[in-house]
């Protein structure tokens, strides 16, 4: 929760958070080693000098100093656990949904827990899915479609099995796509980062949401397009957000367009815990204004009201939470008595 | 000096996706000379950088230090990254992108290629319009510069590089040949039409943004990631002299 310093109430739920472990004893090749130590650049280039961890801990964290970060330093209410499978990469795989499920077990009520899944995974994949849903509840899912996968190289929204699979959430009520996009894709000659397929299924699949981590950039323009064109398609503000510190002006540009393009409410706040702390990114955030020229320009404002949405109240509908009643629920919890 | 020569001639390779120069990016991770054989190191901002862009680039500074005349052979390497030894050995063998990655590739790079020239051409054009739009003038006026008249435009020394860059890229689309053509254009060479002025700026402020944005942060990148290394070579250098091999130099 952050509090303003007239005792507004902002409830914070992170959108995108990561319990990895990356440590030398699971890599499994040189692709886990550039894997994490590209998160770290990313880590040591973007935070606040005070934030910067040790190599190590980066690599491996655990879940009581994740606890500790995120809830009781980092103003954060709710999160929600995005895994990334990579078991080409980690021998017992980088961050699963197995592994977040030890902090969603003992916390019930501080964690969406969210699964993944691979169309090259085929029928078992399907069965897998479905064990999730029974298993954990799951609500979402995080794809990842420049993960490897023995001799292929990342896969596309539109392909056949995909659009199984996305059938098969809509069957199960997993109604939230997060959709990140990485460096690889089969055929290769073509743009990684193309968010085109992403348009095909939020029209095929009008009941799901589809949620663009990190907002389709280094492809806002096309990002933006495709938000103004779906009513289900999302911006996830994961990596956006830290550029709040270290490019201010870029990040007004930014969000005006997204405000404009995409709507204050369809955007969610995200830190990408552990690569960038939430405590700073929300104290940013909140203390941050739109320049004079490009609130003009764009003729959008970055209200309290925006802040609020962004910052909790979009992940809290489309993942059915109601604010009120989990303050109450969360006041008498485990974590709310570390506080 | 041949070292000189050989950065002139890397100045000319662009990232496709960022549309500025290896050299300023800081790409060039060192060059040596040994009689007509030139080997260039070069490394991008992080592990993961999209094969196939890396791969334009490696194949960019072998065909453009390759126009030097004294040059017989050139070697590419790529450090320090997914693909470094695919890419660099396909290029020096003066193989294609599908030929490299047969089983991954369905196509060469020249469709991406053009995409990101469209984009570049976009951004150039936007940067200098956005300048003439801050001066105060119309958009009739904007619309009814020719290209004979970019030179002359009067700005100043930022406002004039922008047009440069803007006259170079017309130039490598073929706009630029007929004087008395309308300057500001589509990619296509379509003219744009009065009414149509602000909806084309603000799709391309979007374009500019994100190639910007995403140069900002590769930039950052490779900065964290090579920072370190760089200042223990800077030192190296301001030391007793840098080794050479005897028959030629080494730049780093």
């Amino acid at each position: 929760m952050f509090k303003t310093k007239s005792g507004d109430e902002f409830f914070v739920i992170d959108g995108h958070l990561h319990l990895w472990d990356a440590s030398p004893e699971n890599q499994a090749n040189k692709y886990g080693a550039g894997f994490i130590s590209c998160f770290y650049d990313y880590h040591r280039n973007l935070s606040p000098p005070d934030y910067v961890w040790e190599q190590s801990l980066f690599e491996k964290y655990g879940p009581e100093r994740m606890l500790k970060d995120v809830f009781i330093d980092g103003y954060v209410d709710m999160g929600i656990f995005q895994p990334t499978y990579l078991k080409d990469f980690y021998k017992n795989g980088f961050n699963t949904t197995e592994q977040n499920s030890w902090l969603k077990v003992r916390y019930p009520e501080r964690w969406i827990l969210n699964g993944s899944w691979d169309p090259r995974d085929g029928e078992a994949g399907l069965e897998y899915l479905e064990s999730l849903v029974h298993r954990f509840g799951i609500r979402g899912v995080k794809l990842y479609t420049a993960e490897w996968k023995g001799n292929s190289r990342g896969w596309k929204l539109t392909d056949p099995w995909a659009m199984r699979y996305l059938e098969k959430c809509q069957q199960l009520g997993v109604k939230n796509i997060h959709v990140h996009k990485g460096p690889t894709i089969w055929p290769l000659n073509r743009d990684a980062f193309d968010v085109a397929d992403i348009d095909e299924v939020a029209t095929a699949f009008t009941d799901l949401n589809f949620i663009v981590e990190h907002c389709g950039l280094p492809r806002l323009e096309d990002f933006c397009w495709i938000a103004t064109q779906e009513r289900n398609v999302y911006g996830g503000l994961a990596v956006v957000m830290p550029f709040i510190h270290s490019r201010p002006r870029y990040f007004a540009e930014v969000l005006a367009n997204l405000l404009w393009w995409v709507g204050a409410d369809k955007l969610l706040f995200a830190s990408d815990y552990a690569i960038w702390h939430p405590r700073w990114i929300v104290e940013k955030f909140m203390a941050f204004e739109l320049p004079d020229d490009i609130q003009k320009e764009f003729g959008v404002s970055f209200t309290l009201d925006v802040k609020k949405k962004i910052l909790g109240e979009n992940a809290a509908r489309i993942y059915g939470i109601d604010i009120n009643v989990r303050k109450k629920e969360l006041a008498g919890d485990a974590v709310a008595a570390m506080r | 000096m041949r070292s000189d020569e050989v950065y002139g001639q890397l100045a000319r390779v662009y990232d496709p996706e960022l549309d500025q120069p290896l050299t300023e990016l800081g790409f060039v991770g060192g060059v040596s000379i040994d009689g007509s054989v030139v080997t260039v190191r070069f490394r991008l901002p992080t592990f993961w950088c999209a094969a196939n862009f890396a791969f334009m680039m490696a194949a960019d500074i072998r065909e453009r230090v390759s126009e030097l005349p004294w040059v017989e052979r050139v070697d590419v390497q790529l450090l320090d990254h997914f693909f470094d030894e695919e890419i660099s050995s396909g290029v020096n063998c003066g193989k294609s992108f599908v030929e490299t990655f047969p089983s991954l590739a369905t196509d060469d790079l020249d469709e991406l290629r053009e995409t990101f020239r469209v984009k570049a051409f976009v951004a150039r054009q936007e940067r200098l319009l956005r300048s003439l739009l801050a001066l105060g003038w119309t958009e009739n006026a904007i619309l009814g510069v020719r290209i004979g008249d970019l030179p002359r435009l009067p700005l100043g020394s930022e406002g004039l590089a922008l047009v440069d860059r803007y006259l170079a890229i017309l130039k490598e689309r073929r706009l630029a040949d007929n004087v008395t053509a309308p300057a500001f254009v589509h990619p296509d060479g379509r003219p744009i039409d009065p009414p149509e002025l602000r909806a084309h700026l603000s799709r391309a402020q979007r374009t500019r943004l994100s190639v910007e944005f995403n140069a900002a942060f590769c930039r950052g990148l490779l900065k964290t990631r090579y920072e370190e290394a760089d200042s223990l070579c800077r030192g190296a250098l301001a030391g007793p002299p840098f080794p050479g091999t005897p028959s030629g130099e080494v730049v780093e």
